[in-house]
């Protein structure tokens, strides 16, 4: 039987359409056996029965059992209430146009599946399929949105019932979606089902209260309230930043020097703060490149202004907005001519288009992404580079919300393919690219077994175009490099690589853009990519 | 019969445009919304074919914006006569949805070369004959190809599992009803005696709403299905050719930044001063604090 809309709401207690690996579209080998892989974790029996496991076997969001029926309807209630703020002009103003555009105009022709790299690695599971998600929210809102709704729900044969079950699985399953928006580049007519998932967590967030704790409270909430979502206060980034110059100086025979709160200057680089801690040779690459070029450059130390991060774009306008007024106001302070994103996707996208509109009058100063001021530097003649020294295969994934949303798509290749004699392109690329399968916090969120399922699922299709990309030597004697200039992309390729033992089986490791810049320059002596995974 | 269908004709038409209007002025009125667009953009100049946009231009606020508008048109031409991005994206489904838009393309051409022809001939003109059978054989190509594509947009409905998955009563019904609407309109006007001189009547009787004029059964048939089609149409997806200028024009490639457009810029600080009543306890909207302030205050811990 063909798995409904409406079944949704329908056999509570049971799992609505459960996933296993086996059903997974198969990998090339080394990793064709699914018996030779690492499998998925059980969800322990403590964690089963403390929370909410309803959908497909994985759980995402870690939303916790209600206490008892009256806890349930309450929450029903308010996702009413929700739906029909998120029609209303006032409460939604924000993205309430491509909303109601896409739920009143998809003409079901599924043109935008197989574009759906979730979708299509699952084998064409019914829930993942990009228009599941938006068929529910148009039955819900046809049914209890509208006058009239539930006569003509019945007439229609769409009867979906609003109860908990759906509510709960309708929750867990907008996390099963990166926002790639890839299938709404292919909707002729333009409807958009990442923006339907995005709207659904919005709802979910900004009226009950749910969203995953690594977005919210250890993401955003703590980034306004300690500065960083790394909990990192103004001291700690200063003496961990101060610790990286030290280091990568030593490393590198360079001089290596962070400016901090430099008034006035030309640029202001927000780092996504993840960097600091996971990826030091990044930002470390930042500032030799940056002082190389004689660029007159700044970190802000003002709580928020060292980390790019802005989880809001991923599930709350309302966190988004603080976000990002919050990046301005710094940068304001300072006095700086421009903000440049350092390598993170979903920062360029929060920062230099969907927050726009929301920076009226002074507090539009202009952004630009770290790519474009790199390209201005490589090929302004200020650093020598010897190419050679990149002599190994290197391929460019491109992060959805830099190339896709964004459209910057050539500044990076050019780089690459003057400083990389052995670049070659994943098939699809650019704008066509396929999420890395961390999109839209999935790269951070990793409770119970959702890693297993954002690795297997998520990434499948992104693994795959990897390995292909890398088919002309695909033993582990020969290291590969898979450029990824976005820190959400490199915290799910570490895990995938990790997952799957790329680096021991095929020697593919991955990093930054800045670290091939670097190793490519001639006054570094020592090799600065380490082949290692990290 | 001519009294019931020019009766069904003027209220079908009447429902059209007035649902039609409504819904898309509706979408048209509601507030400008934050950007959202979505690569390719086709009127980047000399970036477009790869997906490129102006931000890959260094400090990019400084230089005049260069676009292209005839790539945007010729984006637009394909996508509306070819369709392009289902031969792109669903080749199975193109070989019937190309056939079916052309049929209703040419259905509207031939509709608009009746009216020029009931025209001409209340002139007198002797041109009228030869645009009532222009009309005439455009329009049978066009149920000829409607008809077409509406079955095997049918039959993928019915066999596709990836379109039998999903498909609904109202989607199936939507083809069954085309179907008949294209049929019914093939086999009257290849049917007909005279189908030139019966169409240009046919059409002056609706335009004067002569009730006493006669018009023959298979026709008759097919016009109140096809008025009955007009007035259900607006009420479904089926008017996505208004949505799709909002779609691409509004939300796509409306790319422009705000420092480039002062006109928004004011729309932009009235929409920051509406109240919000979002529940969750960090919002704090407090139930009907201006949205500017949410976003510039923290809640308390
Ligand atoms: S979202 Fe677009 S492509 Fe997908 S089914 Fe709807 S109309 Fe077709
Ligand atoms: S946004 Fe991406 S992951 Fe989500 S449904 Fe569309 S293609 Fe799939």
């Amino acid at each position: 039987m063909t798995l409904k809309v409406r079944d949704i709401s329908r056999r509570p207690g049971e799992l609505l359409d459960p996933i296993s690996p086996e059903e997974l579209v198969p990998l090339p080998p080394p990793y064709d056996k699914p018996e030779d892989q690492p499998g998925w974790k059980p969800i322990n029996p403590g964690s089963s029965e403390r929370l909410v496991c309803n959908l497909d076997g994985v759980v995402a969001t870690s939303l916790p059992q209600p206490k008892d029926p009256e806890e349930q309807r309450r929450y029903v209630d308010q996702f009413a209430a929700g739906l029909k703020k998120l029609l209303d002009k006032n409460n939604n103003w924000t993205f309430l146009q491509p909303l109601l555009l896409s739920l009143e105009y998809c003409v079901r022709c599924q043109t935008c599946n197989d574009a759906c790299p979730v979708f299509t690695a699952s084998g064409g599971k019914e829930i993942y399929r990009p228009t599941y998600r938006a068929e529910v929210l148009r039955a819900l809102v046809g049914k209890y949105a509208k006058p009239g709704g539930k006569l003509l729900a019945r007439l229609a044969g769409n009867d979906i019932e609003l109860n908990w079950t759906a509510i709960s699985r309708l929750y867990e399953l907008c996390y099963r979606c990166t926002l790639c928006r890839r299938c709404a580049q292919t909707c002729p007519i333009g409807v958009d089902n990442g923006l339907v998932t995005r709207e659904l967590r919005k709802l979910f967030s900004q009226e009950l209260g749910w969203a995953p704790k690594e977005l919210h409270e250890k993401g955003t909430v703590l980034q306004l309230r300690s500065g960083s979502s790394t909990g990192m206060n103004p001291l700690v980034v200063k003496d961990n930043v101060e610790f990286i110059d030290e280091d990568i100086g030593e490393e590198t025979g360079l001089a290596v020097h962070t400016p901090w709160d430099k008034e006035g200057a030309e640029v202001l680089l927000i780092h996504n703060a993840g960097e600091i801690l996971s990826w030091p040779e990044n930002p470390g690459a930042f500032a030799i490149i940056l002082n190389a070029a004689g660029i007159d450059w700044t970190l802000a130390s003002d709580e928020v202004g060292y980390d790019g991060v802005n989880y809001g774009l991923f599930y709350d306008d309302v966190q988004l907005a603080r976000i990002a007024l919050r990046h301005v106001q710094v940068a304001k302070k300072l006095k700086v001519k421009k903000i440049v994103m350092g390598e993170c996707g979903h920062q360029h996208k929060a920062m230099v288009t969907v927050s726009d509109r929301i920076l009226t009058g002074q507090m539009n100063i202009p952004r630009e992404s770290c790519l474009v001021l790199l390209e201005r530097i490589v090929f302004s003649g200020k650093i020598k580079f010897d190419p050679s020294k990149n002599d190994f295969p290197v391929t460019l994934h491109d992060p959805c919300n830099i190339v896709r949303n964004l459209g910057i798509v050539e500044p990076q290749r050019r780089i690459l393919r003057y400083l990389c004699p052995q670049f070659r392109e994943m098939e699809p690329h650019g704008v066509n690219n396929y999420c890395c399968g961390g999109g839209s916090g999935f790269a951070v969120m990793s409770g119970n077994n959702f890693t297993d399922w954002r690795v297997s699922v998520a990434s499948r299709l992104k693994f795959k175009q990897i390995l292909d990309a890398f088919a002309d030597q695909p033993g582990p004697e020969v290291k590969k490099y898979v450029c990824a200039p976005c820190s959400n992309c490199k915290g799910q390729l570490r895990d995938l690589f990790q997952y799957y033992g790329a680096l021991e089986k095929s020697g593919i490791t991955y990093g930054g853009l800045v670290e091939l810049i670097v190793n490519a320059m001639v006054d570094v002596k020592e090799p600065f990519i380490k082949w290692e995974m990290h | 019969m001519s009294a019931v269908i020019i009766i069904v004709a003027y209220f079908s038409l009447a429902v059209f445009v007035i649902v039609a209007v409504y819904r898309t002025l509706r979408v048209a009125t509601l507030p400008v919304h934050l950007r959202w667009e979505l690569a390719p953009v086709p009127h980047e100049k000399g970036r477009s074919h790869y997906g490129g946009s102006y931000l890959e231009e260094y400090e990019w606020w400084k230089k005049p914006r260069s676009r292209s508008l005839i790539s945007e048109l010729i984006y637009m031409l394909q996508e509306i006569l070819l369709l392009r991005g289902v031969w792109e994206h669903h080749r199975r489904l193109w070989w019937f949805s190309l056939p079916f838009h052309t049929g209703i393309y040419l259905l509207i051409g031939a509709g608009a070369l009746l009216l020029v022809a009931a025209g001409l001939d209340w002139a007198g003109a002797a041109a009228a004959g030869v645009m009532a059978r222009a009309a005439v054989a455009v329009a049978l190509v066009g149920h000829l190809l409607g008809a077409l594509g509406a079955l095997g947009l049918l039959v993928r409905r019915l066999t596709d599992p990836r379109l039998v998955a999903v498909r609904t009563a109202g989607t199936l019904f939507n083809l069954v009803f085309l179907l008949a609407v294209f049929t019914t309109g093939a086999a009257a006007v290849a049917m007909a005696d005279r189908p030139a001189r019966r169409l240009v009547e046919c059409t002056q009787a609706v335009l004067t709403a002569d009730f006493s004029a006669a018009i023959p059964g298979l026709l008759a048939v097919h016009l109140l299905l096809a008025f009955l089609l007009l007035a259900y149409l607006p009420f479904t997806p089926m008017l996505h050719f208004v949505a799709k200028y909002f779609t691409y024009h509004r939300v796509r490639w409306d790319d422009d930044p705000l420092v480039a457009r002062p006109r928004l810029e004011g729309e932009v600080k009235e929409l920051l001063e509406q109240p919000v009543s979002w529940s969750a306890p960090h919002v704090a909207s407090g139930g009907g604090k201006r949205w500017i302030d949410i976003a510039r205050e923290l809640p308390e811990e």
